[in-house]
Protein backbone atom coordinates (compact mmCIF):
# COMPACT_ATOMS: atom_id res chain seq x y z
CA UNK A 1 0.00 0.00 0.00
CA UNK A 2 2.95 2.14 1.22
CA UNK A 3 4.82 1.47 -1.88
CA UNK A 4 1.81 2.32 -4.52
CA UNK A 5 1.58 5.45 -2.84
CA UNK A 6 5.14 6.65 -2.95
CA UNK A 7 4.88 5.21 -6.73
CA UNK A 8 1.99 7.47 -7.31
CA UNK A 9 3.64 10.31 -5.74
CA UNK A 10 6.92 10.17 -7.62
CA UNK A 11 5.24 9.97 -10.27
CA UNK A 12 2.92 13.32 -10.00
CA UNK A 13 6.57 14.67 -9.04
CA UNK A 14 7.86 13.64 -12.37
CA UNK A 15 4.68 14.95 -14.68
CA UNK A 16 4.49 17.83 -12.83
CA UNK A 17 8.75 18.50 -13.74
CA UNK A 18 7.44 18.75 -17.51
CA UNK A 19 9.09 17.44 -20.43
CA UNK A 20 12.83 18.02 -21.13
CA UNK A 21 14.04 20.23 -23.38
CA UNK A 22 16.69 19.01 -26.19
CA UNK A 23 17.51 19.46 -29.84
CA UNK A 24 17.67 16.00 -31.94
CA UNK A 25 21.00 14.79 -33.02
CA UNK A 26 22.02 14.33 -36.54
CA UNK A 27 24.49 11.75 -37.92
CA UNK A 28 26.01 14.37 -39.85
CA UNK A 29 26.49 16.44 -37.11
CA UNK A 30 27.84 13.74 -34.54
CA UNK A 31 30.16 12.95 -37.71
CA UNK A 32 31.46 16.28 -37.48
CA UNK A 33 31.54 16.68 -33.65
CA UNK A 34 33.47 13.63 -33.19
CA UNK A 35 36.20 14.76 -35.89
CA UNK A 36 36.18 18.29 -33.65
CA UNK A 37 37.18 16.15 -30.63
CA UNK A 38 39.39 14.20 -32.68
CA UNK A 39 41.57 17.42 -33.98
CA UNK A 40 41.62 18.66 -30.64
CA UNK A 41 43.25 15.44 -29.03
CA UNK A 42 45.71 15.95 -31.55
CA UNK A 43 46.54 19.21 -31.91
CA UNK A 44 47.08 19.72 -28.00
CA UNK A 45 49.66 17.31 -27.76
CA UNK A 46 51.70 18.05 -30.67
CA UNK A 47 51.52 21.69 -29.57
CA UNK A 48 52.19 20.76 -26.08
CA UNK A 49 55.35 18.50 -27.31
CA UNK A 50 56.34 21.16 -29.51
CA UNK A 51 56.89 23.42 -26.46
CA UNK A 52 58.82 20.84 -24.48
CA UNK A 53 60.87 20.59 -27.31
CA UNK A 54 61.42 24.50 -27.57
CA UNK A 55 61.84 24.94 -23.99
CA UNK A 56 64.17 22.17 -23.67
CA UNK A 57 66.42 23.42 -26.32
CA UNK A 58 66.37 27.02 -24.73
CA UNK A 59 67.13 25.60 -21.48
CA UNK A 60 70.00 23.26 -22.75
CA UNK A 61 71.19 26.95 -25.39
CA UNK A 62 71.18 28.75 -21.95
CA UNK A 63 72.54 26.50 -19.70
CA UNK A 64 76.43 27.64 -18.12
CA UNK A 65 78.76 24.62 -19.10
CA UNK A 66 81.81 24.65 -16.73
CA UNK A 67 84.33 25.00 -19.36
CA UNK A 68 84.32 27.92 -22.17
CA UNK A 69 83.12 26.87 -25.48
CA UNK A 70 84.91 27.93 -28.73
CA UNK A 71 82.62 30.71 -30.05
CA UNK A 72 82.40 29.52 -33.52
CA UNK A 73 81.44 26.18 -32.44
CA UNK A 74 79.17 27.24 -30.57
CA UNK A 75 77.45 29.53 -32.92
CA UNK A 76 77.29 26.42 -35.39
CA UNK A 77 75.69 24.51 -32.57
CA UNK A 78 72.86 26.88 -32.30
CA UNK A 79 72.68 27.37 -35.47
CA UNK A 80 71.73 23.61 -36.33
CA UNK A 81 69.78 23.26 -33.49
CA UNK A 82 67.15 26.52 -34.77
CA UNK A 83 67.39 24.69 -37.56
CA UNK A 84 65.77 21.44 -35.91
CA UNK A 85 63.58 23.76 -34.19
CA UNK A 86 62.15 25.31 -37.48
CA UNK A 87 62.21 21.88 -39.17
CA UNK A 88 59.95 20.52 -35.54
CA UNK A 89 57.06 23.71 -36.25
CA UNK A 90 57.15 23.25 -39.66
CA UNK A 91 56.45 19.61 -39.77
CA UNK A 92 53.76 20.31 -36.36
CA UNK A 93 51.95 23.13 -39.01
CA UNK A 94 51.84 20.85 -41.60
CA UNK A 95 49.60 18.60 -39.66
CA UNK A 96 47.62 20.53 -38.45
CA UNK A 97 47.01 22.47 -41.87
CA UNK A 98 46.55 18.41 -43.09
CA UNK A 99 44.24 17.49 -40.47
CA UNK A 100 41.80 21.10 -40.93
CA UNK A 101 41.93 20.76 -44.67
CA UNK A 102 41.23 17.09 -43.94
CA UNK A 103 37.86 18.38 -42.15
CA UNK A 104 37.14 21.11 -44.16
CA UNK A 105 36.74 18.28 -46.93
CA UNK A 106 34.75 16.37 -44.82
CA UNK A 107 32.36 19.00 -43.76
CA UNK A 108 31.79 19.64 -47.54
CA UNK A 109 31.27 16.13 -48.32
CA UNK A 110 28.71 15.71 -45.36
CA UNK A 111 26.72 19.22 -46.60
CA UNK A 112 27.10 17.81 -50.23
CA UNK A 113 25.85 14.43 -49.24
CA UNK A 114 22.84 16.20 -47.39
CA UNK A 115 22.09 18.00 -50.66
CA UNK A 116 22.35 15.30 -52.63
CA UNK A 117 19.86 13.40 -50.55
CA UNK A 118 17.70 16.12 -50.25
CA UNK A 119 17.24 15.67 -54.12
CA UNK A 120 14.44 13.59 -55.18
CA UNK A 121 16.10 10.59 -57.78
CA UNK A 122 15.68 11.74 -61.26
CA UNK A 123 14.70 8.76 -62.62
CA UNK A 124 12.10 8.28 -60.87
CA UNK A 125 10.79 11.88 -61.18
CA UNK A 126 10.78 11.27 -64.98
CA UNK A 127 9.03 7.83 -64.74
CA UNK A 128 6.18 10.49 -62.35
CA UNK A 129 6.02 13.17 -65.28
CA UNK A 130 6.21 10.43 -67.75
CA UNK A 131 3.13 8.44 -66.14
CA UNK A 132 1.24 11.98 -65.60
CA UNK A 133 1.63 13.06 -69.33
CA UNK A 134 -0.51 9.70 -70.14
CA UNK A 135 -2.70 9.88 -67.77
CA UNK A 136 -3.98 13.15 -68.62
CA UNK A 137 -4.00 11.43 -72.39
CA UNK A 138 -5.96 8.92 -71.64
CA UNK A 139 -8.90 10.92 -69.06
CA UNK A 140 -9.20 14.00 -71.87
CA UNK A 141 -9.99 10.85 -74.52
CA UNK A 142 -12.04 9.72 -71.87
CA UNK A 143 -13.62 12.84 -72.01
CA UNK A 144 -14.13 13.35 -75.21
CA UNK A 145 -15.40 9.73 -75.62
CA UNK A 146 -18.19 10.14 -73.21
CA UNK A 147 -19.25 13.72 -73.16
CA UNK A 148 -19.24 14.33 -76.82
CA UNK A 149 -19.19 11.21 -78.47
CA UNK A 150 -16.15 11.88 -80.63
CA UNK A 151 -14.92 8.29 -80.97
CA UNK A 152 -12.52 9.33 -83.64
CA UNK A 153 -10.58 11.68 -82.11
CA UNK A 154 -10.71 9.38 -78.31
CA UNK A 155 -9.04 6.25 -81.04
CA UNK A 156 -6.67 8.98 -82.15
CA UNK A 157 -5.81 9.76 -78.43
CA UNK A 158 -6.21 6.20 -77.12
CA UNK A 159 -3.63 5.41 -80.35
CA UNK A 160 -0.85 7.85 -79.49
CA UNK A 161 -0.53 7.13 -75.52
CA UNK A 162 -0.15 3.42 -76.93
CA UNK A 163 2.38 4.76 -78.99
CA UNK A 164 4.67 7.26 -77.00
CA UNK A 165 4.04 5.61 -73.83
CA UNK A 166 4.08 1.56 -74.21
CA UNK A 167 5.36 0.62 -70.82
CA UNK A 168 3.20 3.07 -68.62
CA UNK A 169 0.17 1.39 -67.17
CA UNK A 170 -1.77 3.82 -68.95
CA UNK A 171 -0.92 2.18 -72.09
CA UNK A 172 -2.75 -1.08 -71.37
CA UNK A 173 -5.86 0.87 -70.17
CA UNK A 174 -5.58 3.19 -73.80
CA UNK A 175 -5.64 -0.76 -75.23
CA UNK A 176 -8.96 -1.87 -73.39
CA UNK A 177 -10.54 1.73 -73.96
CA UNK A 178 -9.85 1.04 -77.80
CA UNK A 179 -11.06 -2.89 -77.96
CA UNK A 180 -14.45 -1.30 -76.19
CA UNK A 181 -14.84 1.50 -79.04
CA UNK A 182 -14.07 -1.40 -81.61
CA UNK A 183 -17.06 -3.77 -80.27
CA UNK A 184 -18.76 -1.07 -79.73
CA UNK A 185 -18.36 0.13 -83.37
CA UNK A 186 -18.92 -3.62 -84.50
CA UNK A 187 -22.73 -3.97 -82.35
CA UNK A 188 -23.23 -0.54 -84.04
CA UNK A 189 -22.47 -1.57 -87.51
CA UNK A 190 -24.54 -4.62 -86.83
CA UNK A 191 -27.78 -2.81 -85.71
CA UNK A 192 -27.30 -0.54 -88.57
CA UNK A 193 -27.12 -3.42 -91.00
CA UNK A 194 -30.14 -4.99 -89.11
CA UNK A 195 -32.48 -1.92 -89.11
CA UNK A 196 -31.69 -1.26 -92.81
CA UNK A 197 -32.85 -4.67 -93.66
CA UNK A 198 -35.57 -4.46 -91.70
CA UNK A 199 -36.65 -0.97 -93.63
CA UNK A 200 -36.28 -2.33 -97.14
CA UNK A 201 -38.52 -5.72 -96.39
CA UNK A 202 -41.42 -3.10 -95.22
CA UNK A 203 -40.56 -1.30 -98.06
CA UNK B 1 3.69 -1.91 -32.69
CA UNK B 2 4.42 -4.77 -30.74
CA UNK B 3 7.72 -4.91 -28.22
CA UNK B 4 8.64 -7.62 -30.98
CA UNK B 5 7.86 -5.66 -34.30
CA UNK B 6 9.94 -2.52 -32.48
CA UNK B 7 13.17 -4.69 -31.60
CA UNK B 8 13.28 -6.37 -35.30
CA UNK B 9 12.95 -2.74 -36.77
CA UNK B 10 15.85 -1.23 -34.20
CA UNK B 11 17.64 -4.22 -35.23
CA UNK B 12 17.12 -3.13 -39.17
CA UNK B 13 18.07 -0.44 -37.95
CA UNK B 14 21.55 -1.09 -36.16
CA UNK B 15 22.45 -3.45 -40.10
CA UNK B 16 21.83 -0.10 -42.03
CA UNK B 17 23.71 2.30 -40.05
CA UNK B 18 26.78 -0.86 -40.51
CA UNK B 19 26.19 -1.03 -43.96
CA UNK B 20 27.16 3.36 -44.01
CA UNK B 21 23.21 4.57 -44.14
CA UNK B 22 23.32 7.76 -42.32
CA UNK B 23 19.86 8.22 -42.26
CA UNK B 24 19.13 5.03 -40.50
CA UNK B 25 21.02 6.87 -37.59
CA UNK B 26 19.12 9.45 -37.44
CA UNK B 27 15.61 7.63 -37.46
CA UNK B 28 17.30 5.91 -34.39
CA UNK B 29 17.43 8.92 -32.64
CA UNK B 30 14.60 10.11 -33.93
CA UNK B 31 12.78 6.93 -32.45
CA UNK B 32 14.39 6.87 -28.97
CA UNK B 33 15.98 10.37 -28.14
CA UNK B 34 12.63 11.25 -26.03
CA UNK B 35 13.03 8.54 -23.86
CA UNK B 36 17.00 9.07 -23.37
CA UNK B 37 16.38 12.66 -22.55
CA UNK B 38 12.99 12.18 -20.29
CA UNK B 39 15.85 9.73 -18.53
CA UNK B 40 18.47 11.56 -18.28
CA UNK B 41 16.18 14.45 -16.89
CA UNK B 42 15.40 12.11 -13.88
CA UNK B 43 18.71 11.45 -13.05
CA UNK B 44 20.12 14.37 -13.55
CA UNK B 45 17.22 16.27 -10.82
CA UNK B 46 14.87 17.57 -13.44
CA UNK B 47 17.24 19.68 -14.42
CA UNK B 48 14.97 20.54 -17.91
CA UNK B 49 17.40 21.63 -20.34
CA UNK B 50 19.61 17.58 -21.34
CA UNK B 51 20.31 18.91 -24.55
CA UNK B 52 24.22 17.88 -24.13
CA UNK B 53 23.73 14.37 -22.37
CA UNK B 54 21.54 13.29 -24.98
CA UNK B 55 23.82 14.62 -27.44
CA UNK B 56 26.91 12.86 -25.72
CA UNK B 57 24.50 9.59 -25.38
CA UNK B 58 24.16 9.42 -29.14
CA UNK B 59 27.93 10.66 -29.58
CA UNK B 60 28.35 7.55 -27.47
CA UNK B 61 25.89 4.96 -29.68
CA UNK B 62 27.27 6.56 -32.32
CA UNK B 63 31.01 5.17 -31.56
CA UNK B 64 29.90 2.31 -30.74
CA UNK B 65 27.14 1.30 -32.62
CA UNK B 66 28.81 -1.10 -34.85
CA UNK B 67 29.91 -3.09 -31.85
CA UNK B 68 26.43 -3.67 -30.77
CA UNK B 69 25.87 -7.30 -30.60
CA UNK B 70 22.42 -7.23 -29.98
CA UNK B 71 22.09 -9.15 -26.72
CA UNK B 72 19.67 -6.72 -25.12
CA UNK B 73 17.29 -4.24 -26.66
CA UNK B 74 18.82 -1.21 -28.47
CA UNK B 75 16.44 0.95 -25.87
CA UNK B 76 17.94 -1.14 -22.84
CA UNK B 77 21.83 -0.14 -24.60
CA UNK B 78 21.12 3.21 -25.18
CA UNK B 79 19.69 3.45 -21.50
CA UNK B 80 22.77 2.01 -20.81
CA UNK B 81 24.81 4.70 -22.10
CA UNK B 82 22.18 7.29 -20.52
CA UNK B 83 23.15 6.63 -16.89
CA UNK B 84 26.56 5.97 -17.42
CA UNK B 85 26.89 9.54 -18.97
CA UNK B 86 24.73 10.51 -15.99
CA UNK B 87 26.97 9.33 -13.45
CA UNK B 88 30.04 10.86 -15.35
CA UNK B 89 28.16 14.41 -15.48
CA UNK B 90 26.89 14.43 -11.75
CA UNK B 91 30.72 13.07 -10.73
CA UNK B 92 32.16 15.97 -12.82
CA UNK B 93 29.54 18.36 -10.77
CA UNK B 94 29.97 17.23 -7.51
CA UNK B 95 33.71 18.00 -8.37
CA UNK B 96 33.26 21.18 -9.64
CA UNK B 97 30.53 22.33 -7.01
CA UNK B 98 29.56 19.89 -3.62
CA UNK B 99 25.95 19.97 -3.05
CA UNK B 100 24.53 19.83 0.51
CA UNK B 101 21.95 16.66 -0.33
CA UNK B 102 21.06 16.30 3.14
CA UNK B 103 18.78 19.72 2.73
CA UNK B 104 16.20 17.82 0.72
CA UNK B 105 15.43 16.77 4.04
CA UNK B 106 14.51 19.64 5.67
CA UNK B 107 12.51 21.44 3.91
CA UNK B 108 9.78 23.31 5.49
CA UNK B 109 5.70 21.79 4.64
CA UNK B 110 4.45 24.77 2.44
CA UNK B 111 2.26 27.08 4.11
CA UNK B 112 -1.58 25.31 4.18
CA UNK B 113 -3.47 28.35 3.56
CA UNK B 114 -1.49 29.16 0.52
CA UNK B 115 -2.63 29.05 -3.22
CA UNK B 116 -3.37 25.02 -4.13
CA UNK B 117 -1.40 24.79 -7.39
CA UNK B 118 1.47 26.71 -5.81
CA UNK B 119 0.92 23.88 -2.60
CA UNK B 120 1.38 20.87 -5.28
CA UNK B 121 4.58 22.73 -6.84
CA UNK B 122 6.10 23.18 -4.10
CA UNK B 123 5.16 19.52 -2.66
CA UNK B 124 6.40 17.83 -6.13
CA UNK B 125 9.73 20.05 -6.12
CA UNK B 126 10.12 18.51 -2.51
CA UNK B 127 9.29 14.79 -3.67
CA UNK B 128 12.09 15.57 -6.38
CA UNK B 129 14.38 16.97 -3.76
CA UNK B 130 14.20 14.00 -2.00
CA UNK B 131 15.08 11.41 -4.90
CA UNK B 132 17.76 13.70 -5.76
CA UNK B 133 18.83 13.33 -1.96
CA UNK B 134 19.04 9.40 -2.77
CA UNK B 135 22.71 7.57 -2.79
CA UNK B 136 23.46 7.29 -7.00
CA UNK B 137 22.32 3.53 -6.98
CA UNK B 138 18.72 4.05 -4.70
CA UNK B 139 17.92 6.77 -7.44
CA UNK B 140 18.77 5.16 -10.46
CA UNK B 141 16.60 2.25 -9.45
CA UNK B 142 14.09 4.45 -8.46
CA UNK B 143 14.33 6.35 -11.96
CA UNK B 144 14.18 3.27 -13.65
CA UNK B 145 11.96 1.60 -12.34
CA UNK B 146 9.34 3.61 -10.82
CA UNK B 147 9.78 6.59 -13.28
CA UNK B 148 10.90 5.18 -16.37
CA UNK B 149 8.64 2.03 -16.07
CA UNK B 150 11.22 -0.50 -16.42
CA UNK B 151 10.60 -4.11 -15.97
CA UNK B 152 12.60 -5.40 -13.09
CA UNK B 153 14.30 -7.80 -15.54
CA UNK B 154 15.74 -4.85 -18.06
CA UNK B 155 16.64 -2.80 -14.97
CA UNK B 156 18.63 -5.74 -13.62
CA UNK B 157 20.40 -6.10 -17.25
CA UNK B 158 21.14 -2.61 -17.33
CA UNK B 159 22.66 -2.59 -13.78
CA UNK B 160 24.24 -5.41 -14.39
CA UNK B 161 22.53 -6.44 -10.95
CA UNK B 162 20.46 -9.41 -9.76
CA UNK B 163 16.70 -9.29 -9.05
CA UNK B 164 17.30 -10.02 -5.46
CA UNK B 165 19.87 -6.71 -5.47
CA UNK B 166 17.43 -4.56 -6.97
CA UNK B 167 14.32 -5.57 -5.02
CA UNK B 168 16.72 -4.99 -2.10
CA UNK B 169 17.66 -0.94 -2.85
CA UNK B 170 13.97 -0.63 -3.52
CA UNK B 171 13.20 -1.29 -0.11
CA UNK B 172 16.18 1.05 0.85
CA UNK B 173 15.15 3.24 -1.45
CA UNK B 174 11.58 3.68 -0.21
CA UNK B 175 12.20 3.40 3.01
CA UNK B 176 14.72 6.49 2.76
CA UNK B 177 11.76 7.97 0.97
CA UNK B 178 9.24 7.55 3.77
CA UNK B 179 11.31 8.60 6.14
CA UNK B 180 11.81 12.30 4.36
CA UNK B 181 8.50 12.31 2.77
CA UNK B 182 6.48 10.79 5.58
CA UNK B 183 4.07 13.30 5.97
CA UNK B 184 3.51 13.23 2.45
CA UNK B 185 2.55 9.92 2.62
CA UNK B 186 0.05 10.38 5.35
CA UNK B 187 -1.54 13.37 4.19
CA UNK B 188 -2.27 11.52 1.01
CA UNK B 189 -3.57 8.79 2.94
Amino acid sequence: MNQEKIERLLARADEAAGEPAFALATAAGIRRRIHRKRLVTMAVPTTVAAGIVLGATLWVVCLPTGRPQPQPQRIASLEEQVRQLQAQTEATLKLLQEVLETDRRERRLASLEAEFASIPDPIREIERQVDKAAFILVYQADKVYQELNESESAVRAYREVIQFFPTSPWAQVARERLARIEQQRIHDTKRQEGANLWDARNT
Amino acid sequence: MSAMAKVCEDLALVERFRRGEDSAFDRIVEQHAAEVAALANRLLGWPGDVDDIVQDVFVAAFVGLKKFRGESSLRTWLFTITVNQCRRCRFRRRRLRPVALEEAGTVESPDRGGDKAAMDQETFARVRRAVQALPQKYREVVALTYLQGLEAGEVCRLLGITTNVLQVRLTRARKRLRDRLGDLLEEKS
